[in-house]
């Protein structure tokens, strides 16, 4: 199946934005606006949905007209595109958006045509379903760790370079128990946070 | 707009194809799933996170009631999202340099490409296709694809050095601990803030 790369999910949903001539505010401009407000790092609501590892929302006005001879067509609706890479099966993280993400979920779907709510789950997981499209050629570079893998993977090598660092030219025994000690700080070491890129911060005040 | 968030750009185009060459296009693609060495370009590359073609048919694009007008479309259309590292001349211009064949063999059914190299002509193909992204998110916004490959190598020699080091001699462990360094030494560049780009 070409949405899957090894444990990599690779969802596209094209949502049919609503057009109501008589809305102060279009109901694409209202999700662009909305969008400009959500927060991109650990306090925003695809970090909650914590098998993310990278996601997108674009509004598409029209398909493009490339000029002669090609000939000039347009769609009868405005498309909210959402694009997203993630561990794991659909289904689960169909109804983590709707759980964990309702509020901005809601806030930004509640302009799109046939949109059921987050209230009923399994009418939110078949409506999305209905907006997606088969991904026809998927590719991941990193297809076989989850993001948390990915941020411990991350933490761990910075505080080995402090570590190696802070212990150059130490004896062998000296270095052995300090390594031990190293070990035992990384496994205690709080798990970081999705989106935030603080590996970094933690390793500096662990060692 | 928000096509950046920390080291990782998100681009997205759109072109049109003929319906008959779709399915040309749709035959390369399941070619390069069956044999995966044809390929190889991309991993190569070692920039992108992530990266997706979806081929919309015509009459492809989701209508979800009644009171939502049809599409009456003479087009079938190309999609391409992808995550890479780097500003947006440096990706252009090294798929350009590097991925030409791949790339002209995927956008040679699209109405009035170019080809890919010279680089101007397809640089201006692929800015008239590109839709700015209105919200983006990475779980991982200070590394690169590369790092995640090597922070996932140290993290593997790491373990290693633990599970061989329990109960060493510590004349021992200190030769371990440099046959460590040695393995782990090109790998631990630091991740951060990324550059201002153009």
């Amino acid at each position: 199946m070409a949405n899957r790369s090894g444990s990599v999910y690779g969802l596209t949903i094209l949502s049919p934005i609503k057009d109501d001539p008589h809305a102060d505010v279009s109901h694409s401009l209202a999700i662009r606006l909305y969008l400009q407000t959500i927060p991109q790092d650990q306090t925003g609501p695809l970090a909650r949905v914590s098998s993310t590892h990278m996601a997108r929302l674009v509004v598409m006005d029209d398909v493009v007209y490339f000029g002669m001879p090609s000939c000039e067509e347009h769609l009868s609706a405005k498309y909210l595109i959402f694009e997203s890479n993630f561990d794991g099966d659909l289904d689960p993280y169909l109804g983590r958006l709707a759980r964990e993400a309702k509020k901005e979920v809601h806030a930004v779907w509640q302009h799109c045509e046939g949109y059921p709510g987050v209230e009923d789950e399994g009418a939110f997981i078949a409506y999305m379903k209905k907006c997606q499209v088969e991904t026809t050629f998927y590719f991941a570079d990193v297809n076989d760790k989850t993001v948390q893998q990915t941020l411990r993977a991350l933490q761990t090598q910075s505080a080995v370079a402090t570590f190696i660092e802070k212990n150059q030219g130490k004896p062998p025994e000296e270095l052995q128990k300090a390594f031990a000690k190293f070990l035992a700080a990384l496994h205690k070491a709080p798990e970081p946070l999705p989106g935030s890129g603080q590996a970094r911060e933690i390793t500096d005040k662990l060692l | 707009m928000s096509n950046l968030r920390g080291k990782v750009y998100a681009m997205n185009t759109i072109s049109p194809m003929k319906p008959w060459k779709t399915w040309l296009l749709w035959g390369l693609f399941l070619l390069i799933r069956l044999f995966p060495r044809l390929n190889s370009g991309l991993p190569q590359l070692s920039f992108i996170h992530f990266a997706r073609w979806v081929i919309v048919p015509r009459r492809g694009f989701p209508r979800l009631s009644e009171r939502q007008p049809k599409n009456y479309l003479r087009y079938d259309y190309l999609l391409f999202f992808s995550n890479f590292n780097g500003t947006w001349n440096q990706y252009i211009d090294a798929f350009s340099a590097v991925l030409s064949k791949g790339l002209n063999g995927i956008w040679r059914w699209s109405e009035k490409f170019p080809g890919s190299v010279p680089v101007t002509p397809f640089k201006n193909f692929i800015t008239r296709g590109q839709i700015d992204t209105g919200y983006y998110y990475t779980a991982y916004p200070h590394a690169t694809t590369n790092d995640v490959k090597a922070a996932h190598r140290v993290t593997a020699a790491l373990d290693e050095l633990a599970k061989l080091s329990k109960g060493m001699p510590a004349a021992e462990f200190g030769d371990a601990y440099l046959k460590f360094l040695l393995k782990v030494q090109g790998d631990l560049g630091a991740t951060g803030e990324a550059p201002v780009g153009t």
